[in-house]
């Protein structure tokens, strides 16, 4: 069986093939289109998804080796995410899955990233702890199986990844955020400023805006501005900061260890690249005994792999949609996610 | 509430306090800018004012620059902090999303493409004064 996956749910455009369970192609936007085709993408553009999406495609089906009435399903990201965006990869998927008479799968962008462990060697076990982490979403979940998932905690205000760039520009390290904090706070001292660890009414919820304010009060405070931070203590700051952030996911990961039985641990998106945070689950998997999976890089940020694969997860489980369902703006509009 | 508003505040609570009383004039097609630095309590305001609606689910849009939320009013949260060129928010469908009559729409970082938006708006600045004061000011526009 082939199955076709298409991700256009913000930035990136993706699309890949699995073929009887392999992953056969993953090609994204950024890394993929740029070389081969020429010119700049633009951000944040569904003109730029609607003009990569086919060339990106035919590329895809070439690379895996097969034309397109080889295609047996094919799945799209649905939601969460930018509503322009979202409809070009689901109408292309949509007609094309018409066109050649299979089924189509919408997914959820979310799901996708929960599932994405599967794509490596070392699969995650069912009942898993799962923490997606990522520029738009900090979620901490209980997989028990391919369709129940419960939500155990998520951020009250700004996502991790968010903090991570918004603290990176007043830094003056700018975008993205992530890599660069990362690389300035590499074997810097952690303790040059003790930045708070918010605590929410539910245990397990998550905020970094506090963290946010914090640094800046601490900037503003301390040097006036941004501008006047001596440059030997930027990284400094940065590794303080990183620290908090990081153990702020740990902390309620570990309390969930806990709390609630699993037999593996997946770190999952586009902040699960950063090497911290992934040290501290090694540990923490090391502490609870638990398997640990986390994806490889490019499966943490945006890919239609992760789309491809949760789709076929989901046509294997016998979950039938109609060509009328629709692109979702939110989270909640539609998930397995309880 | 009179316009042009003003206060110092010192803590969330009289945040809270100001966004109850503000949540109670908007109607749906209004549309609300909000602007003040980085950590100044922008999204909290908005946070403050859609509770009142009965909607407990409002997050930062500076990721997704746009999120919609739906209970006793529908909410549209724009967050231009990530948008480099104005060809992006309309892209985005910018202009279907102001140009509802059945919502309302907030704008956190609206200056960044003051030339977008409508002149009739409600313009709220949050400044910090000093460590432990900030002051709320909103204009009422048009």
């Amino acid at each position: 069986m082939n199955v076709l996956g298409i991700e256009s749910s913000c930035d990136e455009t993706s699309v890949a093939v699995i073929s009887e369970g392999r992953l056969i192609s993953n090609l994204i936007s950024s890394q993929d289109f740029h070389t081969n085709y020429g010119g700049v993408v633009p951000e944040l553009s569904s003109r730029a998804h609607l003009q990569i999406l086919l060339p990106l495609v035919k590329q895809s089906l070439a690379q895996a080796g097969i034309t397109l009435n080889q295609i047996d399903l094919v799945t799209a990201t649905a939601g969460p995410g930018l509503i322009g965006a979202l409809l070009v990869g689901l109408s292309f998927a949509k007609g094309f899955a018409y066109s050649i008479k299979k089924p189509f799968i919408p997914v959820n962008h979310i799901e996708g990233h929960i599932f994405s462990g599967f794509l490596m060697e070392e699969k995650p076990e069912f009942p898993y702890l799962c923490l997606v982490v990522s520029g738009g979403h900090t979620l901490l979940l209980l997989v028990e199986s391919e369709t129940e998932i419960k939500k155990l905690g998520t951020t009250i205000d700004d996502a991790a990844g968010e903090a991570f760039d918004k603290i990176s520009k007043l830094l003056g390290f700018g975008y993205p955020g992530g890599p660069k904090i990362q690389e300035a706070a590499l074997n810097q001292r952690t303790d040059f400023v003790d930045f708070p660890i918010a605590q929410c009414k539910n245990e397990f919820d998550f905020s970094f805006s506090g963290l946010k304010t914090s640094v800046l009060r601490f900037i503003q405070k301390e040097y006036g501005d941004a501008s006047k931070i001596p440059n030997e203590h930027l990284p400094s700051i940065a590794a303080s900061f990183q620290y908090s952030a990081v153990r702020a996911l740990v902390v309620n990961t570990d309390k969930a260890l806990r709390k609630y039985k699993t037999n593996s641990i997946s770190l999952v998106g586009g902040v699960a690249a950063n090497k911290m945070l992934r040290d501290e689950f090694q540990k923490l998997a090391g502490k609870y005994k638990k398997k640990l999976v986390i994806p490889s890089a490019e499966f943490c940020g945006d890919n239609g792999a992760m789309i491809a694969y949760r789709g076929s997860q989901l046509h294997q489980a016998g979950i039938k949609y109609s060509f009328d369902f629709n692109a979702f703006p939110s989270l909640s509009d539609h998930t397995f996610i309880k | 509430m009179k316009f042009p508003f003003h206060k110092k505040i010192k803590t969330e609570s009289e945040t809270v306090e100001i966004a109850e009383e503000f949540s109670k004039l908007l109607i749906p097609g209004e549309i609300v800018l909000l602007n003040g630095d980085l950590g100044c309590g922008k999204t909290f305001f908005v946070k403050s004012v859609c509770r009142h609606y009965g909607i407990l689910n409002v997050s930062s849009p500076s990721f997704s620059i746009v999120n919609e939320y739906h209970n006793d009013k529908n909410i549209v949260h724009f967050d231009f902090y990530r948008v480099k060129k104005i060809e992006e928010l309309y892209d985005i469908g910018f202009e279907d999303y102001i140009m509802n009559n059945e919502t309302i729409v907030f704008i956190e970082w609206s200056n960044m493409f003051m030339k977008i938006l409508p002149k009739k708006n409600y313009e709220i600045e949050i400044k910090f004064t000093n460590n432990s004061e900030r002051e709320i000011s909103i204009v009422k526009h048009g």
